[in-house]
Order: structure tokens, then C-alpha cells, then sequence
């Protein structure tokens, strides 16, 4: 066995590794996923960042356009030169910047500021529209503007953001003159973040410090978290999308994945970012991977089935190859032993053939045995005790081994050759003379068969044929004699020695009254043999040999649970002998 | 007592006499080098500044970022006051002398109210926005202290006010040319400011004379705008 265990051992090892590597597998797929998924992140971001690189060329492009027209850079060059500004330029410039608003085609811009060369508003439109003469120089992308540069801007103003653009009105007949500048401001809105990330399956939010601007989706994110990451935020903005971390943020429902980065410009002051998220993966353990396993992951030519199936087999074949040599063919080996015991065939297990455990069987199996022979020989003694050694003339011995067999069994007769030499083995079958048939208890039995049907008996030479049987009628009970003195019955534990069938005690007038019939043809075939053989019966009684018989009887059940007892009377060594024989079944 | 009434009587002509002196005044013209380039964007959008194609860009000028200031033995007594005007997104100018003791009056004219600190001292100046049309005044005492005024919302709205420790200074314009009128006669050490401090000079000591004007053009040295080169 101590192969097949190795092998349980190596097999549960190989489970083992098997089923962690089978729960560990998901957690560098998970963080491969979660780092594909912060890839995505960095990537979404930069196109974001990208796109709005883009939208800011296109803004100065068209603000350029605009400040252009002929219409703005005159009425420019004429507020350039008044010295107070009144409503009703206003209005002309606006009217002027209006017209020219319409004729954008596309995204138009949210408002517009015509500007004099001395830095003062003209005009406004779509956003303050009555106001004017206000200066706007001073800010950087106007003064660039009025310097003659193009550029753009993010302002933000009233929760708002905007993103504009601006550039300087010339004009352009000699002499070249700078006569203003023209600002377009465009705003941020959940309609261009949308637009931003439609392809990129990411959401989008513009922000304001802890204010939310615009979103491509209305999420309740923690601002502070946000905030933080973008505090960390350090050297080239253009660096954010790639040297940031993303963070884990939640709402109510959802958990985000989210990665900030810095947006440029005057709004920048007022920590203006953006961020870019998308759901937070879902946890791959062991049992989503086997969730999302699919046909095609199980067919042949995704999966060594011929290897795993292989290997299976041959596990499988050498684990019962182990078996059998370590545990089914000596197993085999040790039932057939012991049926051949059963048999009779051998008298005990061979100890030798057995290895291991199935050795300590058979040892064990032999110890019984031997026990069983000295419980018996115990048992001889007491009988010899109780009618008179043997070679004296008393009871005879006792068989109990041909006695434990019953009369008729599976397999045939009991041995016929005699039993080899044993410490329960203690007596010569000798003559068996036929006993009436033996009884249990309570009730009367059939005439024995055994004594008749043991062919070793009755064909043994030198013996007197076997008596027979006295079967005295059944229910007859004979009277008690009434020559027997009526005293009072002495107590079963004061029986000893000296109170020996032999001797000339006093029955039990009530037991003499219930003269057992079997017994009483015990008795008489016993008296009867006696003296055949020439040995007194003077003082024998049939009450004490009954009482020994049935406390001899009595004993035999209790240590060997047969049903009944069956007395033989036999001669021996030319003097009478009793043999008791348990009989287990009828 | 007879005695006091006629030394009165004698020294009340000289006395009328200084009184009636003609105003003289210092005029000149800054002799500035090539003008300086213009610095980098302090905060830019998505792209950078490009210069447009149909007219060269204008040249930085330096001199709205400077001040001529003379410093003699007259110590201001009673400074005048000073205004500066918040013009929407900016002020008047980007730099401001104010004598030693003299009240700065910050006045905001156009429609948008600003909440305006000093950097250098929160106290300066009475808390609380300048709406529109609406004012704050504030003395500075100091001389040598320069105070930056702002405002925290609006990043590009910046005064630097220079205290001086002397009644007499001038803005130069465009071209440089400034003039300091009603200086009395006498020697000054001329400073010019430029941006965020004095440029250091050798020719820093002028005559005024008795009589008219004082010309005088000082010559600003070249990397005087460099910054760290002052």
C-alpha cells in the first residue's frame, strides 16, 4: 500500500497545484486587464487632449477669418480713433459682427469681443451684448491679439468655461496698421464632449475645481479626489495623459476608473481639468473566468484535450495497477485462505504467504483460533472435573470443534481426516456410541445424526457398534423415586467437588419429580455402558448426573451459542466417556 | 518788538521774490537699447502664439513698464494724491510711483467688480471688492517698498506701486520721451525703474538748473531689460 499512497499523494499534490493555478490564473489576467483598461484611459485621454488641440487650430483659424473682414477691420480702425466710444458705434460694430456670426457655417462660436486698437471692447456679441468700452487688454490672449499674434485661450467666467480664440485686426491697404482685435469664445458644453469622445467609449467631464462644467454623462463623481490627483499634476501638461495614475471614483450605482489631466490656459489658474473615465472593470476570479468560458475555449483546437485525456488515463491505469498489486491481489489471496479454513482445508491462515497488513490478518485470524482452543480446553476441564477424568471411567472429552460445524453446510462435510494437533484438540473421537438426539434447553431435539453420519466413527475397527439411541417417549416424565429422601435443595453454588455424580448426595426432590427423557436416556446409556465395561455404578444418580449435564450444557451455549447440546456415550480406553457436541443449526 | 517789524519788512521782498521764481523742469528722452523680446507665454492654450502673415508683430515697450524718478535733499512733505484707474481688465498702467506718505486712490471705472490685495501686505488695502464706479483708498508709507496689487480671480490684473522718497518722477511714453515739471533747482540722482526693479546705472546724478528746463537723456544700458540685469 505503500505505493498506492505515494500515488494518492502525488495525485493530490498535482490537484493541488492544479486548483491554484487554476485561482491564481485570473489575477495576472485581471491586472493585465486593469492595466489594458488604464492604457485605454491614457489614450482616450490623449485624443481627447488631441481633439481639443484640433478644435483650438480650427477656433483661431476661424477668429482669424473673422477679424479679416473688411467690414470689422474698418469699423475697428474707426473706433480706434475716437476718443470715447457711444452706443450707437456699439451697435454698428455689433450689427457688423452679427452678420458675420451668421455666416459661419458649423460650430459657431457662444459670443464675440471687437476690440480697438487701444484695448477697449466695441462691441459685443451674443454674451453682454450691451456692453462696450470696457478694456480687455491686459489679458494675455488680447494683448497678443492687439500685438499682432494668433493664439487661444480657455477663460472661465461664471461657472463657465470657454474656450477661445483670438486675433489681431490689420489693415491691410498702406500703411499697415494694427486696428484691434477680434475674440471668439467658444463654450464648453456637454453637446462637445459628447462629440469629443463618441468614438472612444470613454466618458468626459470638464471641470472647475470642484465644480462641474460639462460632462459627456451627468456622473456625481468626488471632486476632491480629483482635485488631489490633479495637485499632483506636475511639469508638461502635455505629459498628464501618460504620467498620471488613474483613480477609482464611484457614484451611486457605478464605480469609474478615472484618469485627469490639466487643461491649459487662463482657466488653468483656476484649476480647469478634465477627465476622462470609464467603468471599472469587473473583478476576474475563478468563477467569472469559468462565466465567460465559451464553445470555442473548449474544442479541440483551442484545448489539448488528447494531452489532459492522456494524462488522465494514465494516471487512472497506473493508480489501479497499485491497487491491484498492493491491495486487490493479496486481498484475493487472504479470501481464498480463509475459505480454505473455512473449509477445512488447512487448520489456520499461512501467516507467511500475507504481506503487511493482510498479514497481521491472518496473524490475528490465528490468535483467535488459538484462543478458541484454550476456551475449550478450559471448557474439557471443567467437564473432566465435573464427570471424572477419563481414563478413571468418568465423562468423556469433548469435541467441540467437530461439534461447532453443523450438520449440514455449504461446502460439503466436515474434514475427514482428523484435526492436526491443537491445544482444543484434546481427545481421540474413539467409539461414539449414539445418544438420543440432542435438545436444547427448553425443548426436546431430534434424534442426533451427526455420531451416525461421521464415517471415521463408525467405521473405525475395534470399536462396540454404537448403542442405540433411548428415546424414551416425549412428555413422559418419569416419577421421582421415593426411595430418595426429601430434604431441602442446597444452594447451585455450594456444588463443588464433593458433589460429584459419583457421590451419594441427596437429589432435588423436585428435579427427580422432572425427570428429563433425554437426559434420563444419557443416564441410561451411560449406567448402561459402565457396566458393560465393568465399572461400578454404585454411586451414580441420575439427579447429579443430570444437574452436571445440564450445567455442562449450559456453559457450552453460553461459550460457543450453539442452540442445543448433544450427549454421546462412547467407550474409551475400555471405560465409558461422555462426549458433549454444540450443535449450531439443525 | 520794533526791531522784529523792520527785519519783517525786510526780508518780506526776498521772500515774495522766491515765490515768483519760474517753474523749472527736467526733460529728456531715454536712450533705450533695442527692445527686448517678448517672454515666453506665462499661460498658453492648446497651441502656441503664432504671428500673424499679413503685418510684422508690434515690439515689446518697455516703457509702460518704467519710471524716471529724481531723488534730491526735498523729501516729500505733503505728496499728492495718487489715482489709479482699473480699466477693466487692467489698470492705467503696470507700474506706479507714489511718494513716501502720499494716498493711493484705486479707482474702478468700468462694469466689473474686483476684490484687489497687496501681495506684500493683505492689509493695505480696505477689504472688501471695489464695485464699479466705486473706489479704495490707502497710504503707503514706506520709502523703497514696492507693493503688487491683484487680483486672485483674474491672474493678469496686476499694478506694481513703487514707493519713492521724493515728489519727483515721470512716466515715459512710447519713444521715451518724459518730462518732470516744477522740480527745483538743484542735484538729483535720476533712477529709472523698469518691470519689477531699479536698472542700475553710472550716470545717476543731474543738475537742474535755475532757470527752465534741464534736459537730460539717460541712457539705459543694453541688457537692462534682461531680467537679473538691472
Amino acid at each position: 500500500m505503500f505505493l498506492s499512497k505515494i500515488w494518492f499523494f502525488l495525485i493530490a499534490l498535482a490537484a493541488a497545484i492544479a486548483l491554484t493555478i487554476a485561482l491564481v490564473m485570473p489575477r495576472p489576467a485581471q491586472r493585465q486587464h486593469i492595466e489594458d483598461e488604464h492604457n485605454r484611459l491614457a489614450l482616450a485621454c490623449g485624443v481627447v487632449n488631441v481633439a481639443l488641440t484640433d478644435d483650438a487650430r480650427n477656433r483661431v483659424e476661424l477668429a482669424s477669418s473673422f477679424a479679416r473682414a473688411q467690414e470689422v477691420v474698418s469699423a475697428l480702425e474707426s473706433a480706434s480713433n475716437t476718443e470715447k466710444l457711444d452706443e450707437a458705434r456699439m451697435k454698428q460694430v455689433r450689427d457688423v459682427g452679427e452678420k458675420l456670426m451668421q455666416g459661419i457655417s458649423g460650430r459657431k462660436p457662444d459670443f464675440a469681443m471687437l476690440i480697438d486698437k487701444r484695448g477697449r471692447v466695441v462691441a459685443r456679441i451674443k454674451l453682454d451684448e450691451n456692453d462696450f468700452g470696457d478694456y480687455a487688454s491686459g489679458r494675455p490672449l488680447v494683448d497678443d491679439a492687439l500685438n499682432g499674434y494668433l493664439r487661444d485661450d480657455l477663460w472661465a467666467q461664471n461657472g463657465t468655461m470657454y474656450f477661445v480664440s483670438a486675433a489681431p485686426a490689420i489693415k491691410r491697404d498702406p500703411p499697415v496698421a494694427y486696428v484691434g482685435a477680434v475674440v471668439l469664445g467658444h463654450k464648453v458644453t456637454n453637446d462637445l464632449a459628447q462629440q469629443l469622445v463618441s468614438t472612444l467609449s470613454v466618458d468626459l467631464g470638464f471641470y472647475l475645481g470642484a465644480d462641474d462644467v460639462a460632462g459627456s454623462k451627468t456622473l456625481a463623481l468626488d471632486k476632491t479626489k480629483m482635485q488631489s490627483a490633479v495637485a499632483a499634476l506636475k511639469g508638461d501638461r502635455m505629459t498628464d495623459c501618460t504620467a498620471g495614475r488613474p483613480i477609482d471614483l464611484h457614484t451611486k450605482n457605478d464605480e469609474y476608473t478615472t484618469l485627469v489631466a490639466r487643461l491649459p490656459g487662463e482657466a488653468q489658474m483656476r484649476q480647469a481639468y478634465y477627465a476622462v473615465m470609464i467603468k471599472k472593470p469587473t473583478v476576474i476570479g475563478f468563477a467569472s473566468t469559468l462565466k465567460v468560458v465559451s464553445k470555442s475555449d473548449l474544442s479541440f483546437g483551442n484545448f489539448p484535450w488528447y494531452i489532459v485525456g492522456g494524462l488522465f488515463v494514465l494516471s487512472l491505469a497506473f493508480g489501479i495497477g497499485l491497487m491491484w498489486v498492493e491491495a486487490d491481489r493479496p486481498l484475493r489471496r487472504l479470501a481464498a485462505d480463509a475459505v480454505r479454513l473455512a473449509k477445512g482445508d488447512k487448520e489456520r491462515l499461512s501467516e507467511d504467504e500475507h504481506g503487511g497488513k493482510f498479514g497481521s490478518i491472518a496473524r490475528s485470524v490465528n490468535i483467535h483460533i488459538d484462543k478458541l482452543g484454550r476456551d475449550a480446553k478450559s471448557a474439557r476441564t471443567n467437564l473432566d472435573s465435573l464427570l471424572g477424568p477419563a481414563p478413571e471411567g468418568g465423562l468423556g472429552t469433548i469435541d467441540l470443534l467437530a461439534g461447532a460445524l453443523p450438520a449440514s453446510r455449504p461446502g460439503g462435510p466436515g474434514p475427514s481426516t482428523p484435526p492436526p494437533p491443537s491445544d482444543f484438540k484434546f481427545n481421540d473421537p474413539g467409539k461414539a456410541i449414539p445418544t438420543p438426539p440432542p435438545m436444547a434447553a427448553p425443548r426436546p431435539t431430534p434424534p442426533p445424526m451427526a455420531a451416525q453420519s461421521r464415517p471415521n466413527q463408525a467405521a473405525r475397527p475395534g470399536t462396540p457398534p454404537p448403542m442405540p439411541p433411548a428415546t424414551p417417549p416425549r412428555g413422559t416424565a418419569t416419577p421421582p423415586p421415593a426411595a430418595l429422601p426429601v430434604n431441602a435443595p442446597p444452594p447451585k453454588d455450594a456444588f463443588g467437588l464433593d458433589d460429584d455424580i459419583l457421590g451419594s448426595g441427596v437429589g432435588d426432590p423436585e428435579a427427580t419429580a422432572m425427570v428429563d427423557p433425554y437426559f434420563k436416556s444419557v443416564y441410561d446409556q451411560f449406567v448402561s455402558v459402565k457396566q458393560s465395561c465393568g465399572e461400578a455404578t454404585s454411586g451414580l444418580t441420575y439427579q447429579k448426573f443430570s444437574e452436571k449435564l445440564i450445567k455442562n450444557r449450559d456453559d457450552l451455549m453460553s461459550k460457543t451459542g450453539c442452540k442445543e447440546v448433544r450427549f454421546t456415550v462412547y467407550v474409551k480406553d475400555g471405560k465409558a466417556a461422555l462426549k458433549a457436541t454444540p450443535v449450531k443449526d439443525e | 518788538m520794533l526791531r522784529a517789524i523792520l527785519a519783517w519788512l525786510v526780508l518780506l521782498p526776498v521772500a515774495g521774490a522766491a515765490h515768483a521764481a519760474p517753474p523749472t523742469s527736467l526733460t529728456g528722452k531715454l536712450e533705450l537699447p533695442a527692445p527686448p523680446g517678448r517672454p515666453a507665454l506665462a499661460v498658453k492654450g492648446f497651441l502656441d502664439r503664432a504671428e500673424n502673415q499679413l503685418a510684422p508683430v508690434k515690439p515689446l515697450a518697455p516703457t509702460n513698464q518704467m519710471i524716471v524718478v529724481v531723488e534730491g535733499a526735498d523729501k516729500p512733505v505733503s505728496p499728492p494724491q495718487v489715482v489709479i484707474d482699473l480699466l477693466g481688465e487692467t489698470f492705467s498702467r503696470r507700474v506706479i510711483a507714489a511718494p513716501a506718505g502720499a494716498e493711493v486712490v484705486i479707482k474702478n471705472p468700468s462694469k466689473t467688480a474686483r476684490l484687489l490685495t497687496a501681495a506684500e501686505d493683505p492689509k493695505l488695502i480696505p477689504q472688501g471688492p471695489i464695485n464699479p464706479s466705486g473706489s479704495k483708498s490707502f497710504r503707503i508709507e514706506e520709502p523703497g517698498k514696492v507693493y503688487t496689487i491683484g487680483d486672485k480671480d483674474a491672474p493678469h490684473l496686476k499694478v506694481k506701486i513703487v514707493t519713492i522718497n521724493t515728489p519727483y518722477y515721470a512716466y515715459p511714453d512710447e519713444t521715451g520721451h518724459f518730462a518732470i515739471e516744477n522740480i527745483p533747482p538743484g542735484s538729483y540722482k535720476l533712477k529709472i525703474w523698469y518691470g519689477d526693479g531699479w536698472i542700475e546705472r553710472p550716470d545717476d546724478v543731474v543738475d537742474v538748473g535755475a532757470k527752465g528746463k534741464t534736459e537730460f537723456n539717460p541712457k539705459v544700458a543694453a541688457g537692462a531689460f534682461t531680467p537679473g540685469k538691472k
